[in-house]
């Protein structure tokens, strides 16, 4: 079990990362023009009530100091507080973060399952009409971008039928279920499309390969070919770019979130940018980072586990 | 006669390209009787494969298709089967085995399931059943543990257990034909003996019926009952082996025997034409390329920043060599030897660990810009694949140009007649020069990159497996252009080969390679009629020779060659094995 051993030591690898992250983001936030005392205040805002502000949150020291204040409250697993919502970090992004991942699991899921079988039904057909028409579906699905496929899912669905309700997120599971599903088919019609695109690719390359030609000469019917051989060697590079995507798309729950107003991390973010909340979108965006790595962790875990061959 | 297990009837093929028809098989009838070994000999695009894929229909394009004739096994006509019918056939009835055989094993399943997989959908046999047949077969194709080896993945075996895997899988459901495209092209000398070896244990064991297509007439010779000889999709020949070998009829099978590069009896007689003149009077003078105790091992694996292991490979240990101007010099070895490596080094294209190379008196380890800039100058290489050693973007002329101009060897007016200069020295029509690669053949492209490295009017030419991809018919003329050139321009020659043969037909002295040490090196004909080294004595004896008389080694030859291999340690890992994972290292 010698080739699973880099789960033990790739966190090690993970710090580096953490620490670029934290000081790119800090550099960046206030790199914003703004001040969150006068966002804050507002009108109300005198000299002095400024001052107080400032003082509470640290703003007034020197920038190296309140970099150093955050690495050390990272260190103890503190992210400030926030000074819109006047609580701590962790647990205010703590009660945003089940709608966001709840979302991606879900799109991911659904994309999967709208890809797979696309793929199949393309690659073992090329060249035909299903062949033709996945591909078709499949470029108009990159093509189209996702806050407009949002709102037109949501007059079609909502509006138009009423079958599915317009925006927000629910109290009971069946209700969040009901929420999530104009979100995750908007998500899920993109990626599931990029998907396609590349799994189809590789069974079409694996259809041909010496070994699926080998397995046919033993007298496999070409359904055992396609499902016990094919399919598994062509997991691998769509598991990698699945990855990335995710990646992608955690930071572009942005967008969906802010369009289905589902009160999410990315929601929190774009509010968060706009009071100049500091503390919040340094955390969402270390959140956001760890969530990126550890996707693609578990991606190189996968691919290990599908690649005999793979060393890490 | 008893009636034939197999039965071709004038089978024709034909493939619908742009709406024109051409014809890929002509008319062949073949019959297979049970227990034959039948070897189809061909240059590649001659039709071997495709009669053989044809049986099963499993051709390579559905532009490709049968028009003609009948292929009759068992009272039925195999053309006429439908693809249910067919897949009980497959595997069941003709098994297949080829000549990549770490291409044509699924990488991420284990091995044993492999065989398994068959034995399960043929025969109905439970998981356990099947398993434990798997298990049985790896043994009786010679898995030395098979019961642990049944979980092993195809990466994880060495080239000849891999085909020997390769042969389990297609021996599992008990065919009665057993196809095997190329079995051994790929394997190195002492390997493919081991398995031609199998492959006749099986038929003696097992009477299956067995077509062997091999373009290597000394397999044909050894191992074959009888000949078919295939030329652009025609039945030239047809005939038991020995009729056939002492007296083609055939001009091209006449040409195809010539060109065998056949080895003279051990301790017999003189090569049939060199030396002429006698080995040539050297001055004593300093030799022109000088190696002494070179060492250049690789990282093993892993190259990023957290991941290196610290464990190195090594591929050249400890190497010391002379070569003299106007040496041809062979460096033989298998894969995994190190002669690659060597030869790389030797003109400065991998860095050296330990150890120094002198080319003409400057010292790579020393000078290295210095003595770079002397190699390329005088140096030149010829690779092995020559298709991709050619950008496909310049006609032959363009590429000849570059060199010259980038070397300052020749300006403005006199490239063109410098060029036809080349192109007549490696027997290329000065047409050729406005032609790409891909428009021309494996054997005009390889003169095309010998043209290249002589266009350095290099000291010292490089050839690295330069005919390994080549016909033998090609072979043979490439050969005879290297000995040409060298007679006509006083080269100096090193001659990379895994084909013991061609090295003792071209080169004065070899120099043989083991594990990445020098094992032996002298005059070819002394150390091929008297081999000094175990090793050397293992590779010769392995080489099947054209005459069927004298027999491929003997069991117990190959035993003792394996256990040559074997003894001497084996820190080495196949290099199949090596470029695989560092591809596939993230």
């Amino acid at each position: 079990m010698h080739r699973y051993k880099f789960i033990l030591h790739r966190p090690v690898q993970f710090l580096p990362v953490i620490f670029g992250v934290s000081l790119i983001t800090f550099i960046l936030v206030r790199l914003i023009p703004g001040d969150p005392a006068r966002v804050l205040l507002g009108a109300r805002s005198t000299p002095a009530a400024l001052a107080n502000i400032r003082a509470q949150y640290g703003l007034d020291e020197p920038l190296w100091l309140q970099y150093f204040y955050f690495l050390k409250n990272l260190v103890n697993g503190e992210m400030g507080k926030s000074i819109l919502y006047k609580i701590d970090v962790l647990p205010l992004i703590a009660t945003r973060i089940e709608p966001t991942v709840t979302l991606i699991l879900c799109s991911v899921i659904l994309s999967i399952l709208i890809a797979l079988p696309l793929a199949a039904i393309a690659s073992r057909n090329q060249g035909s009409l299903p062949d033709h028409t996945v591909r078709i579906f499949s470029t108009l699905g990159i093509g189209f971008p996702p806050f407009w496929l949002g709102l037109m899912l949501m007059i079609l669905f909502s509006v138009k039928l009423g079958i599915l309700p317009v925006s927000g997120y629910g109290e009971t599971f069946g209700d969040k279920l009901a929420h999530l599903v104009l979100p995750c088919l908007t998500i899920a019609l993109s990626l599931s499309s990029v998907l396609t695109r590349s799994l189809r690719a590789s069974m079409i390359t694996e259809l041909q390969s010496d070994f699926a030609t080998a397995a046919r000469a033993r007298g496999m019917p070409e359904s055992i070919v396609f499902w016990r051989h094919v399919l598994p060697n062509s997991l691998a590079p769509a598991v990698n770019l699945l990855a990335v995507n995710i990646g992608w798309l955690i930071g572009g729950t942005v967008v969906v979130e802010s369009v289905f107003a589902i009160p999410g991390m990315g929601q929190l973010l774009v509010r968060a940018i706009f009071s100049r909340d500091y503390m919040v979108v340094q955390g969402v965006a270390m959140i956001f980072a760890c969530g990126t790595m550890l996707v693609n962790f578990i991606a190189d875990i996968l691919t290990v586990a599908i690649d005999p061959r793979v060393k890490l | 006669m008893t009636s034939p297990l197999l039965s071709i009837q004038d089978l024709t093929i034909t493939a619908q390209l742009a709406g024109e028809t051409r014809t890929l098989i002509d008319h062949v009838s073949l019959d297979l009787a049970q227990g034959e070994i039948l070897g189809l000999v061909g240059e590649s695009g001659s039709g071997k494969s495709m009669i053989c894929r044809s049986l099963v229909q499993l051709l390579p394009s559905r532009a490709i298709k049968i028009s003609g004739g009948a292929v009759m096994f068992e009272g039925r006509d195999l053309t006429t089967l439908d693809e249910a019918t067919m897949s009980t056939i497959r595997g069941s009835e003709i098994g297949m085995i080829f000549q990549n055989p770490t291409s044509h094993l699924d990488p991420v399943m284990r091995v044993g399931d492999q065989i398994a997989e068959g034995i399960r959908y043929h025969q109905g046999a439970s998981r356990a059943e099947a398993k434990k047949a798997a298990i049985q077969i790896l043994q009786q194709v010679g898995l030395p543990d098979p019961t642990r080896q049944h979980d092993n993945y195809a990466h994880e075996f060495s080239g000849g257990m891999r085909q020997r895997v390769m042969i389990g899988v297609a021996l599992s459901c008990n065919p009665k034909i057993l196809i095997a495209d190329e079995p051994t092209t790929a394997l190195d000398v002492t390997v493919q003996a081991q398995i031609l070896r199998l492959l006749l244990d099986i038929r003696d064991q097992r009477g299956l019926s067995i077509i062997l297509i091999t373009h290597d007439l000394g397999i044909v010779a050894q191992t074959c009952d009888s000949i078919a000889v295939l030329r652009g999709g025609k039945l030239l020949e047809h005939g038991p082996k020995r009729s056939l070998l002492a007296a083609p009829k055939d001009p091209y099978t006449i040409d195809l025997i010539a060109s065998h590069p056949s080895m003279p009896a051990p301790g017999g007689d003189a090569p049939e034409e060199k030396p002429q003149a006698a080995p040539p009077i050297r001055t004593p003078s300093a030799p022109l390329l000088e190696i002494d105790d070179l060492v250049v091992r690789f990282p093993a694996s892993g190259n990023g920043l957290f991941s290196g292991t610290g464990k190195f490979v090594t591929a050249v240990n400890g190497a010391s060599l002379q070569v003299m101007h106007g040496d041809t010099i062979g460096i033989v070895g298998e894969s995994g030897s190190g002669k690659s490596t060597l030869a790389r080094a030797i003109l400065g294209l991998t860095p050296l660990t330990s150890g120094h190379v002198t080319f003409d008196g400057i010292d790579l380890a020393l000078h290295r810009a210095k003595a770079l800039a002397h190699l390329r100058r005088e140096t030149a290489m010829v690779f092995q694949d020559p298709y991709n050693a050619l950008n496909p973007r310049l006609t032959v002329g363009d590429m000849l140009a570059e060199v010259l101009k980038v070397q300052n060897k020749t300006t403005g007016d006199k490239l063109q007649s410098r060029i036809n200069e080349l192109l007549d020295l490696v027997g290329l029509e000065r047409a050729f020069a406005g032609r790409k690669p891909s428009t021309m053949s494996g054997g005009q492209c390889q003169r095309a990159g010998i043209a290249r490295a002589l266009a350095v009017d290099p000291r010292l030419i490089v050839a690295d497996e330069c005919v390994a991809a080549l016909d033998v018919t090609i072979q043979a003329q490439i050969i005879d252009l290297f000995r040409d050139l060298k007679q006509k321009m006083n080269l100096t020659l090193i001659f990379i080969a895994h084909d013991l043969a061609i090295v003792r037909n071209l080169c004065e002295r070899v120099v043989v390679m083991h594990r990445g040490t020098i094992v032996e090196q002298g005059r070819s004909d002394e150390i091929f009629a008297n081999p000094g080294h175990p090793y050397t004595a293992a590779l010769i004896s392995a080489i099947p020779d054209i005459n069927p008389d004298k027999r491929l080694a003997r069991l117990d030859q190959v035993l003792q060659a394996e256990q040559v291999v074997f003894s001497m340690g084996d820190e080495f890992p196949a290099t199949i094995n090596k470029i695989t994972t560092r591809e596939l290292s993230l």
